[in-house]
Formats: structure tokens, sequence, C-alpha cells
């Protein structure tokens, strides 16, 4: 029997009737997964593209791969080093509960941090547990409101997961994984009646409660290395004590920085990766180019402005703007977070100034506010809840305008 | 409200029914500020309930004497006072206290349930439903502040009234606080998640959608 | 009476009698309270003296904690600048904050001498001796109030060396807006337990106390003049660090605690 054949004969059992009526959107989720769904729009406006939302979240998911990869080798290698500096630290680990991963590493791959293998699979142990959790978790949450609700489970989660699971260190404790997709999926999207209608993007909404919950564990003054007993701070947290020169001194290059040899959130660190990602999106014409333009253009600005000020007590005014782009999360922030086409503005001014007021935001808030260090989070979730008032006055000038052209006698 | 309703409904009514908060989304400003822990959040609780019982008792025995012109007036000088009054005792009798409630307890005066109350029952009611009916506004104003402060207190630090019941990791125990729970916002958060939950449960509280969106085309027009 | 009552004269008169029994209640309620408030607000500042200088918590009775003071505190008006002892003020009425707010009695600090961010320093201070419980009057706690910014608050608390005039014996603060959970943590008695046994000065004389991050490494030498910074509080930490260096410094208590080291405790 074909995958068709068995899914056919299941659907009267899951459609209205059947014994497993309830769970019809498990069954749709499933079926729509693998199929282009039957059903076409049933209105007037109507664009036949194979490009349907199913296939928008595939490619958006697997535009995060690069970046996946990458800052899976970079989390092993970071942990590696950090072990090969102090073997004894790996030796204490190992044998303990919360050594489970060493010992489930020890089967396929050892602690040498020159391995391409071995750093791959380390940080694999670390980010397979979140994606898992994050998947597991929100589903659950997604099914449920669908369950509930009666309509289907929304693919968007695809994207949501794979989004927040990259943007958590490596060293977070997993039920605050648990806790902080929960709150995204269930504040900041069912509870305005779900993909579509979140006016936040739900997977940076999940890792701000974090944020603010555990601002010990992930506030980025001296974590992110999954090593017990080392800590270090990241190095925007370094910069704002003691500017790039810290940095450097540090032992990170802008270079590396650009290539995602630093400590970091999984998947913000390697910024080549990101981009490449990001150009599979624009190319696709899923993320749009003004959105990201516009971010990148904003901080740039904001950064030469900050530059032109200077200040003799805040080396943060002196980083220039090629630094601001490498560290952090603005990258992935820019490429992947700002575009989420839901919580963005939707005309094509608004588009700029959305993405415009992120690039400032983010270094206003990095260089201003000394209690942050990292602020892409915050500045995208801020252009979130500016994005409606952006389009309304967009599309109030454009009527504006209009009528002008046409002055009544 | 009319004479007919019983006292006890005077009273219970807005404990679930039309909580000030919950439904009326009244006095959140000081529900954010005061639920950190249960100690302030019960003060404030208390101060209100008498705040608004003595100022409905004294409004409603002059209420015919009030001249409509003045009667915002009047009845923000009545409740002024008796802020300004408990605030007194407050830091008389409770010092530690009225440090962290710092300026919530002079706001009273601005609390819209306070005010409220005193135009829309005290001014057409007798002195004692008008006593009866500050008690209950004030119950159910502090129902959902007890419950504010025992959400935050107990997740934000482990504690409830200053006493440790989930012992910190910092501490040598398993429990790590949420910050968040700590800071002015998650009361809003908690708000939302209560008036959902009772909401749930008392349908009749949920609110007809403001509008619906309309089908593009007829179903039989559809291809 | 309906009739008549919308009357201005009516009108006039219900104003006129409500706002007068408004104020004689308000009034006399302020007046009657106003001792027991006064009170309040002496035993809490005297409890948090002695529970810097470690002689009393908070499971002290205020019956205990007046006893406690009266006995074993002794409060001094002293003269910033010179570092004298001053009669000018009753120790136990003046008020040193409200002394730093009004111009004739405090003086504006430039943003150079201004390290703990606090704009106005007062000339007159109050410091208290904590003398020994055996009645021979000697010296065994001095506590300093001190005060500086943090990251959203000015930070409020008192400093208690021991009568070397170096070592610390507590570092408490009773009025602070600092982050819960982070700069917050002024306040946990782990962090305030890491200050006893702390060296102030260096061997040049100089203020020589230092909150650092990471960690003190306790064989290192420095490490008597070191404490762990707060964990992700920054600039709370950076606050402490400051405002310990300024009151202990010149502009600070400085002159006070050379004329102590010179002429003896």
């Amino acid at each position: 029997m074909g995958l068709r054949q068995l899914l056919d004969w299941l659907e009267p059992h899951f459609s209205k009737g059947g014994r497993l009526e309830k769970l019809y959107a498990l069954y749709e989720a499933t079926d729509t997964f693998l199929y282009r769904p039957a059903s076409v729009t049933r209105a007037t406006a109507h664009v036949r593209d194979a490009m349907d939302l199913k296939r928008i979240m595939i490619v958006v998911w697997l535009a995060t791969f690069p970046a996946m990869f990458a800052g899976m080798w970079n989390a092993g290698f970071q942990a590696n080093s950090a072990y090969a500096a102090h073997p004894e630290l790996l030796a204490a680990a190992q044998g303990t509960w919360e050594g489970w991963r060493l010992f489930l590493i020890s089967f396929v791959a050892g602690f040498n941090p020159g391995s391409l293998w071995d750093n791959l699979i380390h940080g694999a142990a670390y980010f397979l547990p979140i994606y898992f959790v994050t998947f597991a978790v929100g589903g659950l949450w997604e099914v449920l409101f669908a369950v509930v609700r009666g309509h289907e489970v929304n693919e968007g989660f695809f994207v949501t997961s794979v989004l927040f699971a990259l943007i958590l260190p490596p060293s977070i404790p997993l039920w605050q994984v648990a806790l902080g997709i929960s709150f995204g999926v269930v504040i900041a999207k069912e509870v305005f009646g779900g993909t579509g209608k979140n006016f936040l993007n739900p997977a940076l909404a999940g890792r701000a409660f974090l944020f603010f919950a555990y601002p010990a564990q992930i506030s980025g003054d001296a974590v992110w290395t999954a090593v017990d007993g080392v800590t270090g701070a990241t190095p925007l947290a370094q910069a704002a004590e003691g500017g790039i020169d810290a940095v450097v001194t540090g032992g990170v290059s802008w270079m590396q920085a650009f290539i995602g040899i630093l400590p970091g959130s999984i998947g913000e660190t390697c910024t080549a990766a990101i981009l490449l990602g990001g150009a599979l999106l624009l190319f696709a014409g899923i993320a749009s180019w003004r959105i990201v333009l516009g971010v990148l253009l904003g901080m740039v600005g904001m950064s030469l402005v900050f530059n032109g000020i200077g200040s003799a007590t805040n080396p943060m005014f002196a980083l220039p703007w090629h630094w601001h782009l490498v560290l952090g999360g603005f990258a992935f922030g820019m490429m992947f977070m700002a575009t989420d086409p839901v919580s963005a503005a939707m005309t094509d001014t608004g588009k700029w100034i959305f993405g415009a007021l992120i690039g400032v935001m983010v270094v206003l808030i990095r260089v201003v506010n000394p209690a942050f260090p990292e602020g892409m989070m915050l500045a995208i979730l801020f252009a979130n809840l500016c994005a409606p008032l952006i389009d309304h006055f967009v599309v109030a000038a454009n009527i504006k305008r209009r009528e002008a052209r046409h002055v009544r006698q | 409200m009319t004479k007919q309703v019983s006292t006890r409904e005077i009273l219970l009514n807005p404990v679930f029914n039309n909580n000030p908060i919950a439904l009326q989304i009244l006095g959140i400003c000081s529900a954010l500020a005061v639920t950190s822990n249960l100690n302030t959040a019960l003060v404030m609780a208390i101060a209100l309930t008498s705040v608004t019982a003595f100022s409905n008792l004294f409004i409603a025995m002059i209420r015919n004497q009030i001249p409509s012109s003045i009667r915002m007036i009047v009845q923000m000088v009545i409740i002024a006072s008796l802020v300004i009054v408990v605030d007194q005792i407050l830091r008389a009798y409770a010092f530690t206290l009225a440090k962290q409630l710092s300026v919530f307890v002079g706001l009273i005066i601005t609390n819209c349930i306070v005010m409220g109350r005193a135009e829309a029952f005290a001014m057409q009611n007798p002195p004692w439903a008008s006593f009866v009916d500050g008690i209950g506004n004030g119950l159910g104003y502090s129902l959902m502040l007890i419950a504010l402060g025992v959400v935050r207190e107990l997740f934000g630090a482990g504690k409830l009234f200053g006493y440790e019941i989930l012992p910190l990791v910092k501490d040598g125990g398993w429990y790590a606080p949420n910050g968040l729970l700590l800071l002015p916002p998650s009361a809003f958060f908690l708000i939302g998640l209560f008036i959902w939950a009772l909401r749930m449960w008392k349908k009749s509280q949920q609110e007809p959608a403001p509008f619906t969106l309309a089908p593009q085309v007829k179903e039989e027009c559809a291809e | 009476m309906s009739g008549n009552k919308e009357s201005i004269a009516r009108t006039l008169i219900v104003a006129l009698v409500v706002s007068l029994v408004a104020s004689v209640f308000v009034a006399g309620s302020a007046v009657y309270l106003k001792p027991v408030q006064e009170e309040n607000r002496q035993l809490d500042r005297q409890r948090s003296i002695l529970a810097v200088a470690g002689v009393g918590g908070p499971e002290l009775s205020s019956g205990e904690v007046q006893k406690l003071f009266e006995e074993r505190i002794e409060a001094q008006v002293i003269d910033l600048s010179t570092g004298e002892v001053s009669k000018d003020y009753d120790p136990l009425k003046f008020d040193p904050l409200k002394a730093a707010r009004d111009p004739a009695s405090s003086e504006v600090l430039s943003g150079k001498e201004d390290i703990a961010g606090i704009k106005r320093r007062e000339q007159y201070s109050t410091v208290y001796r904590l003398v020994k419980a055996d009645g021979s009057g000697e010296l065994e706690a001095l506590i300093l109030p001190v005060r500086g910014y943090g990251l959203w608050s000015t930070l409020y608390g008192f400093l208690a060396i021991k009568p070397d005039l170096n070592t610390v014996v507590g570092l408490g603060f009773y009025q602070h807006g600092e982050t819960p959970g982070l700069g917050g943590e002024v306040d946990n008695p782990k962090w305030k337990g890491l200050w006893p046994g702390k060296t102030l000065f260096g061997a040049d004389g100089k203020p020589n106390i230092e909150i650092v991050k990471g960690g003190v490494q306790p064989d290192s030498a420095g490490a008597a003049h070191q404490v762990d910074a707060l964990a992700g509080a920054t600039l709370t930490s950076k606050g402490v660090d400051h405002l310990l260096a300024f009151w202990l410094g010149e502009q600070g208590f400085g002159p006070y605690l050379s004329r102590l080291r010179q002429e003896g405790v």
C-alpha cells in the first residue's frame, strides 16, 4: 500500500463523524505535510502557485541549515576547546548525571577541538535536545489549540520552532527551553488567534520571556559555552566594557566573528552561513529585500552617527558598523526574524521604515542602554509593535497623495 | 442595580460575576505595581477595600445633599481624605510596608474603582447597601491582587509572605526563580490569563466579537 | 428640599461643610499619628545601623532595637571637609540627606569629583560609633552613611568598619531600586557576607577596595581588597565600587578618618 493510499484509507476515521474526529488536526497536518492539499481558496482573489504556505515554510526551514550546522560546529568547538584547556573539567563532568551528553558523545566521537566531526557531534548533542524539546512542547500546544478550536495545525510552527532553538545559547537548561516556547506559542501567538494573527514574532517573544525571567543565564554576561565551570562574557559584553580592542585581545578577530568562531547563541554565531541561508530566502522571494536592506542601512547609518559623536566613557560609541554586523544576533535577526511576513510591515514603503527602525534601534540599545549589551531581539520586537502603525501611516499617506492628484473643482 | 437585589448579592456579585479588575478592567495600575509580593498586595487590598467601603458609606449618607454641579468634587474630597488617613495609619503602624507601597497608597485616590462605585452606586443607594457594595468591590479587587501576589511571589522569589517555600538555587535549593514575575509587566500577562480562565468558567462574561469576517463570495459562486 | 438643592448658596454651603469636615478629619489624624510615625522612621534607621554593624537583625523587637541603640550607639555630627566633630547640631535630629538637598548646607560636586553620581554633598554628616558591650566605652565599630548611583537608582546604605579604620564589619543598603534578581542582589545575605574582613585602604593610605568580575582569586595578593561582582549586574557593582571610593576618599569621610588615625579612635 502506498503512502497516499494509506492516508486515504485513514481519512474517514478522522473526518466528521469518524471515531477519531477530535484528532483531525493531526491527520491533516501529516497529510498536507507530505502532499499538496486538495482544497483550494474559495474566493475571487486567487493566485495559483507551486509556492504555497507549506512550501514557503519548508524553504525557510532549509535556509536555516547552514547557520544550524555552522552553529553546531562552533558550539562543539567552543566546548571542546574549553575541555582541551581544562581537561580536569571533562573528567569531572563525565560519569555524573549532568554529563549525560558527554556519555552519549563518547560513543561516536572524541573531544578533539581540531576535529570537524568531534565538534559537530558535540554541538549536536546540545542543539538537538533543545530543538527536540522546542518541537515537542511547542507542538503540543499547537495541536492542543488546533483540536480545541477545530482548525488545522499550522506549519508556521516548523519555522518558529527551528528559529527559537537557534537563538538560544547552548548552555540553556532544557526546562527553560520548554517554558520559553510555551510562552512564545501561547501568549504571543495562540492568544491572538494563531498563525497570521500574531503581531509579535513568537520565537523572539519566547526568548524575550526567558531573557527577562532568567537574566543571569541568558543576558550574555558570563555564560554561553557548553561546559560547566567555564564562564566568559560574550564578545558584545566585552565590547561594552572595553571597546573593540577588548574583543580582539579576547581572541576574536573580525574574520573569526564573520565565520562564527566565538561564543554565542547556537544559530547566530556564523554570519557567513546566515547570509548564505538569507540569500536563499531573498532569491526565493520569501524574505523581503526591502526589510533586509532597511535593517542594514539603518544599522550602518546609526553606527556612523555614533562613531561621529564619540564618547570618552562609553567604548561602544566607537564600534564600527562591520563589527555590529558580525557580533550578537544582528545577522540572524536581520535575515530570519525581521523578515517574518506576519509580524513585519506589509506595505513596501512600510517595509523600508520597519527595517530601518530595527537597524537604528539595535545600535541604540547596544550602545546607549547600559543594561543590555545585545539589542537585536528587543529592536525587532519593538518594530513588530510599530508595524501596524507604520502601515497605517503609509496607507493614509498614499490615499492623501492620490486624493491630491484628483483635485475636485 | 435596584432595591430588589439582596445584600448578599451586592456583596458577592463583584467578586466573580462583575469583578472590577477582570471584567471592568479597572484598577490595573496598582495591580501591576504592588503585587510582586503578597505582603504589599494584601495591605493594598485591605487599604482599597476600606477606602471604597467608607467613601461609599459617607457619600451615600449625604447623597441627597450633594448638588449635582459639584458632586464629583465632593466625592473626590471625601475619597482623598480617606486615602490620606489610611496612608497616615499605615505609616504609623506598618512602616516597612508603607515604605514598599510608597506612592501607591496615595494613588488609591485616582483608582477608578473607588470613584466608579461612588458615582455609580453610592449616589443612588442607601448607606448600608453602599457600604456593602464597597466591601464587595474591594473583595473583588482583593481576590485578584492576592491571586497575583501568590503567583508572583511564589514563582518569582520562591516565597510566600517572605517565608521560603521553594528553596532557591542560589541558596543551595533546586528552584530557579523567574525574574520576569518580579517585574510589573508580568502582572499584565497574569491578569490576562486570569481573565481567560474566568471567562472560560463564566461564559456570560465573554464579549461578542467586534466583527466577523464576511465571506468574500457566496459558496456557490466559487469555482 | 430638592428644589433649592442646586442653588448657588446651597452649593457653596455643601462645599464648605464637606471641606471643613474633611480637613479636620485629615489634620486630626495627621497630628495624632505623627509621633508614632516619627518613632517608626527612627526605628527603621536604627535597625539598619545595628544590622550593618552585625549586632542586631530583623528579629529584634522595636523595644530591643531602641534599648540596644541607646546603650551601644553614639551619634556624632561631623564636618566632612575638616573631619572635626561639630557641636552645632543635635545628632539625633540632624538629617544629612535633607542637608544635601538644601543649597545652604551642601555643595555641588563637579563631574570629576562626583564619581558616586550624587550631584550634591552635604557639609555635615552623621556618623555612628558602636561601643563595646562591656561598658568600657571602647569603640567596636564605626558606622558611616554611604550612598551612590547604581544602574537605575541611588543606593542608600551604611558601611561599618572596625576600630583599625580599615577592616569592614559590614555593608548594607536600606533603600534602592535596582533590578530584582540582578542588581537587587545587593540585599542578598550571601553577597553581603563577602564583605566582612575585607580591607578598605592600601599601604599608601588611599582607598583600595575593588569589585571584580569573574570571581576573586582567594590566594591572590589583592584578595583582601576585592569582592566578587554581582552576577549579571555590572553597573550596580560598579556603582557600589564608586560610592565606596567616593565616601572613603577626600570628598567623603577621608578627612574624618585620617583625623581619627592621628588622634586615635
